[in-house]
Formats: structure tokens, C-alpha cells, sequence
């Protein structure tokens, strides 16, 4: 997790979802690269035709669907949830083993064999991405691989590649600047924010859309890094471990030099009475 | 007559509730050992949207703070040098090392991969507060049993490693508490990272702070209730009078605490606040009930010359600090969609580790000398001869 690290040329998915047409081929793409089980479902068991209803250990990607009026006709809208790969990602930086890892590449990788299963990382999630294996006695996380191997082997992820229409995948900057593009070009058809641009501190996962991106059941995420938010707190740890350490010492070193002072002050004057009393008698 | 049937005839004169102790640990045993055979899923009502249940928010985020007792003693004795207090610190180790193993106990039954426990020492991660917690604790748990080996040695009269134990009082005191300042206030961390998720009520960036201080207030508590409770029913020494020194502390950190949670209400976080009727009933229960009548009556002398009453405004802050920590790790964390509600073996797990905690204690309380002790009445001088010496009692 270096915080200086330049993300311009980390492998980044453009989203584009007024060009996503549902046909869901980057699911099905998904599970067949990554040899992930079919899940049982039903239709309808979420919202609209979305299926399966969540991601989950099996699904690392899917779409949901949403219904809604323009000019009196009913359309679809889409939103393709999968891992953001952020810059500085929460889940790298809370494990206690340092399992994530963000890769130059741009994928943030997930190391299984470090895994405790402590589930940090899905409480630090932002956008709830990193799943578990709940049926197994010895359970592991599970989430989008970025398709890692691909991308080292000089391929787009599979989803990428199998979509006809929505997704280009290249360089950071450059998949900055095609958004911004289409943008200026069409403004009556996008919302003019790409999502991932700068939530938790910039993703290689940018959306562009036509629709309200809160409406289409994206999470309202901070912009600021959220390793920084606990860093801010961790980074006192040595001087408070020194500081508390050290102060103790001194204050214990203090009392008890200050009760020895006190117990020879009242041997010396116990002596003293005892000699006055002997003076006394004599 | 055999070991064993002497062990069973000492287990038959125990009290009916040290046997119905023994038999809620037994039981939750038993629910552990489920946990491993059938999984997380199956066992608890954990998901993925909701990854931590009762076991981190009660046997984890709670149950440190509530051994917190030790090390506040500990810098009290030593450090400040109040050594009125000292027969105090005994009881307040031993429910420290209680606590802290059964903390560890608890963190191993929620880790998906417990066996892998060890990584945490092999794969360092500085910026995550689990890497310092885990370290810490384990770091923790070694100091306090170092600290417990007192009695102990004491008991079987080992007369040179009480020397030895005695002379690193001091040093161990200071590790305590510089340690405990670390993963209490980190537990707090862990929240920080939830800056989206934990509730405006609670989510501010002093909480590893305010969870430090709460801390230090719920381990006196603990002992004012755990010496009231062994005066009353176990027939140990009354140790009203200390109690009652310790309780003139009280309420200074716990105003401490309510100005600096006032404070980081109202300046460092951001709304919305009592958006969420069921919080903002929580919140005022947690403030004012558990922190604010508490410090109150705290403030009362008569209130703290009478043991009944001390130990309920010392209860009332133990039902505070366990709210403030459910409400952050669980009633604050929850989507109002999805609520979740502990199976009914994750609340035996919770309740046997809590059984086991009085069990041991009792236990402990009975055959070592840990009420009883009184420094100046024990003789650490080195016998003529290697070995035991009879002449070492508290």
C-alpha cells in the first residue's frame, strides 16, 4: 500500500452503462473463467429480473436491472456490480495478514492462503464487494479477481472481452480521458460524473451512466482513501506506545522517590525526638 | 483414595451455581464444536452483509474492556503509587488473564481459518488496527500471565520466583498498561475504517480515544462488582473501604469521557443523528443511564460509602460500556434491512464464555490466594535452602 504510487496505468474497466444492453454474457463469461458453480434461483427473487439476487461466493459479477419511465415508455437501466480494484483499497489495508494486495497491474489480488477469515475486509468494504464461504467449516473470501492472470498474460478481463457494447479496458488515464470525452460529446446522455473517478480515493472501476447513480443502487462513498481514515489513528501507535511507556516510568520513578524522601524524613525525625527526649531525661 | 475420585468428591461439595457453571460451559462446548463440524453459515446467522455477529461484538469488542481492570490497577498501584489499593490488583489480574484468554478463545471460534492464527506473526500488516489488536493481545495475555504467577507461586511456595515475580511488578505494570493504551484505543480503530456504514451517533475520529477512557471506567467497575459479589456470596475479606477509594477516581474519567463525547458529537461529527428511532433510544440509554447517572452518583459520597449502591452506579457504567460497544460493532453497523438476531448457539457460545469467566474466577478465587493477600504480610526473603519454604502465606 504505497500511497504515492501513480495509478494513471493500472489496467481500468470504462463502464459505460448506457451502452450496457443486460445480456449479462460478462456473468456468464465470469463463471465460466473462473470455473464458479451455478447458483439455484428464482425468478424474481430480487428486483426486476436481476439474478441471482446478490453476488455471493459463486458470482462475482452481475447485473441489475431497473425499471423506469421516459417520455411514457418503460426502459431498463443496468449497473454491472463487481470489485472497484481501488487505488488504496480498504480491504489490503485493514487484513491483519495483508491478503490483498493491489497489484501494478491494477487488480487488487487476494492471497487464500494467507487468509484467517477474520472478515475485516468485508466490513471495510465500501462497496460490499469481498464475499464468504458460509457453507464450508473452514471458510475463505471470495471476490472479482480482476482476472489477474489474464491481465498478466496481456489480455483483457473476461467480462471485458466478451462484452459487445459496454466495457473498454485499458490504462487509468486513458479510460479517464475516454469518459471524459463521451461526456462532453453527449451530455443530454450521461449524468455528468463518472463513479470510480475519485470514490474511496479513485477505483479501476469507472461508470458512466444516464441515470442518477444513487438511483441505480450505488453507494454513496467518501472520496478521501479509506485506508487514510484509520492510518490517521494507527500512525500514533509507536509514539503513544513510547510516550505512555516512558510517562509511567517517570511518574512511578516520581512517587515512589518522593515516599522514600518522606519515610527518611520521618526516620530522621523519630531520631531526632528520641535523642531530644533522651537530652531530656539526662 | 485415587486422584480422581478425590477431584469428583471435591466437585460434588461445590455450590449449586458453580455446578451450573460448569454445566453452561459444557453446553457451549458443545456448541462450539458444531461451529467447527457444519461451518459459520449453518451456525450462526452470519452473511454477507452482516460478517460480524455476537462473537466480536460481545466476546471480542466488549470483553476487552470489560478486563480492562488490570492494567488501570496496576498503573494506579504502581505507577501512582496509591498502594492502598494494591489487595485490589490481584482480583484484577486474575480477571484480566480470564478475560483476555477467553477473548482469544472467542476470536478463534469466529476466524473462518483459526488454525492459521499464526500468520498474524509470520505476514505483518502495519496499517491494519487487527495486526495491532492480535499483537497486542497476545503480547497482553503473556504480561498477565506473568502477573498471575504470583499467586501462584505464592500458593506452592515457590519463594525465589515470588522474588523474582515481585521484583518485576513494576516493569509488568508499566508493559500493561502501555499495551492496553494501544489495542483498546485500536479497537476503536477498527470502526474508523466503516466510514460510510457505523452511524452518525457513533462514527467520529476520536472514537479509539473515547473507547480507551470508557475502557479504563468499566475495568474499576468490574472490580468494584467482582469484590462486592466475592464479599457477599464467596465470604472473602470486605474490601468496602478500597472500594471506596477507587471509586473517588471514577468520577473523573468518566467525566472525562462524557466531555469528550459531547465534544466529539457536536463538533467532529456529521449528521444525520436521530434519523433512526430505535438508535437514538439506544444512544440516550447508553449517555445518560449507563455514563450519566453513574457519574452522578459517583460524585455522591454517601453513594460511595454504601456498597449497594456503589456497586449499582458501578453496574450501570459495566451496562453502558457494554451498550456503547454493542451499538458500535452491531445496532450501529446494522442495515435497517436486514437485521440480524444471534442463533441460539451463538448466544450459548457467548453465554458459556461468560460462565467459564465466573467459573474460573471462582475457582481460582478458592484455592489461590487472591483476596486474601495483603503485601506486607508475606515474607519474600530467600530460604537458606533452595526450594519450598512453608512460612509464605498471604
Amino acid at each position: 500500500m504505497s500511497t504515492n504510487r501513480d495509478f494513471s496505468r493500472d489496467g481500468t474497466f470504462l463502464i459505460d452503462l448506457t451502452k450496457c444492453t443486460g445480456c449479462r454474457a460478462c456473468q456468464v463469461a465470469c463463471k465460466q473463467w473462473n470455473q464458479l458453480p451455478a447458483e439455484h434461483t428464482e425468478f424474481f427473487s430480487g428486483q426486476g429480473y436481476q439474478n441471482p439476487p446478490a453476488m455471493s461466493e459463486y458470482t462475482f459479477t452481475r447485473i441489475k436491472f431497473r425499471d423506469y419511465q421516459k417520455n411514457g415508455q418503460n426502459e431498463f437501466a443496468f449497473y454491472k456490480e463487481m470489485c472497484m480494484h481501488c487505488n488504496e483499497p480498504a480491504c489490503a489495508s485493514v487484513c491483519p495478514v495483508g491478503a490483498f494486495e493491489k497489484t501494478v497491474e491494477g487488480p487488487v489480488f487476494y492471497k487464500d492462503n494467507r487468509c484467517i477469515g477474520c472478515r475485516f475486509c468485508m466490513i471495510a468494504c465500501p462497496f460490499g464487494v469481498p464475499k464468504y464461504e458460509w457453507s464450508k467449516a473452514l471458510p475463505l473470501v471470495k471476490k472479482c479477481t480482476g482476472c489477474l492472470e489474464r491481465v498478466r498474460e496481456g489480455l483483457a478481463p473476461a467480462c471485458a472481452t466478451t462484452c459487445p457494447t459496454a466495457i473498454t479496458y485499458g490504462p487509468r488515464d486513458e479510460m479517464i480521458e475516454l469518459g471524459k470525452k463521451r461526456l462532453l460529446r453527449h451530455p443530454e446522455r450521461y449524468v455528468q460524473k463518472a463513479y470510480g473517478y475519485q470514490e474511496a480515493g479513485g477505483t479501476s472501476v469507472i461508470y458512466l451512466t444516464a441515470l442518477p447513480f444513487d438511483e441505480l443502487g450505488f453507494k454513496q462513498v467518501t472520496k478521501r482513501a479509506l485506508p487514510e481514515y484509520t492510518w490517521d489513528a494507527l500512525r500514533l501507535v509507536p509514539g503513544i506506545f513510547l510516550t505512555a511507556g516512558a510517562g509511567l516510568s517517570a511518574l512511578a520513578w516520581i512517587t515512589h522517590r518522593r515516599e522514600r524522601l518522606r519515610q527518611e524524613l520521618e526516620r530522621e525525625r523519630a531520631a531526632l525526638a528520641a535523642e531530644e527526649a533522651k537530652e531530656d531525661q539526662e | 483414595m485415587s486422584v480422581l475420585s478425590r477431584i469428583v468428591d471435591e466437585v460434588r461439595s461445590y455450590h449449586w451455581f458453580v455446578k451450573a457453571m460448569i454445566i453452561t460451559v459444557v453446553i457451549g462446548m458443545a456448541g462450539a464444536t458444531l461451529r467447527f463440524v457444519f461451518g459459520l453459515g449453518a451456525t450462526t446467522n452470519l452473511n454477507d452483509t452482516y460478517p460480524w455477529g455476537l462473537w466480536i461484538s460481545f466476546d471480542v469488542v466488549t470483553a476487552v474492556p470489560l478486563a480492562a481492570g488490570a492494567f488501570t490497577l496496576g498503573a494506579i498501584v504502581h505507577c501512582f503509587n496509591i498502594k492502598k489499593l494494591e489487595p485490589l490488583v490481584r482480583p484484577s489480574i486474575v480477571t484480566g488473564f480470564l478475560g483476555y484468554s477467553l477473548v482469544s478463545v472467542g476470536l478463534l471460534l469466529d476466524l473462518g481459518q483459526p488454525q492459521r492464527a499464526w500468520h498474524v506473526l509470520r505476514y505483518w500488516n502495519v496499517h491494519s488496527p487487527m495486526f495491532e489488536v492480535s499483537m497486542c493481545i497476545m503480547l497482553y495475555t503473556t504480561v498477565l500471565f506473568l502477573e498471575f504467577l504470583e499467586p501462584v507461586a505464592q500458593k506452592f511456595g515457590w519463594s525465589v520466583s515470588l522474588r523474582l515475580l515481585r521484583w518485576l511488578e513494576m516493569p509488568l505494570a508499566i508493559a500493561a498498561a502501555a499495551i492496553s493504551t494501544l489495542h483498546q484505543s485500536s479497537l476503536g480503530t477498527f470502526f474508523l475504517i466503516a466510514v460510510d456504514k457505523l452511524h452518525s451517533l457513533w462514527y467520529n475520529p476520536l472514537l479509539p480515544l473515547l473507547f480507551w477512557i470508557s475502557a479504563i471506567c468499566s475495568g474499576m467497575c468490574i472490580i468494584i462488582l467482582e469484590a462486592t459479589a466475592c464479599h457477599k456470596w464467596m465470604g472473602e475479606p470486605n474490601e468496602g473501604e478500597l472500594l471506596q477509594t477507587l471509586s473517588k477516581i471514577l468520577p473523573w474519567t468518566l467525566g472525562a469521557y462524557l466531555a469528550l463525547r459531547v465534544y466529539s458529537l457536536v463538533f467532529l461529527s456529521q449528521g444525520p443523528f436521530f434519523n433512526r428511532p430505535w438508535l437514538t433510544l439506544s444512544f440516550l440509554l447508553e449517555v445518560g443511564v449507563g455514563f450519566l447517572v453513574p457519574l452522578i452518583m459517583f460524585c455522591n459520597k454517601a453513594i460511595r460509602e454504601n456498597d449497594s449502591r456503589r456497586s449499582l452506579a458501578a453496574g450501570l457504567v459495566v451496562f453502558g460500556l457494554v451498550l456503547n460497544r454493542f451499538n458500535v460493532s452491531m445496532f450501529g453497523m446494522m442495515d435497517p434491512q436486514n437485521p440480524y438476531f444471534p442463533t441460539a448457539i451463538e448466544s450459548l457460545v457467548t453465554l458459556s464464555i461468560i460462565a467459564a469467566h465466573i467459573l474460573f474466577f471462582v475457582l481460582i478465587a478458592k484455592y489461590f490466594p487472591i483476596f486474601e493477600h495483603h503485601p506486607e504480610t508475606v515474607d519474600y526473603r530467600i530460604p537458606h535452602r533452595p526450594g519450598k519454604t512453608a512460612g509464605v502465606s498471604g
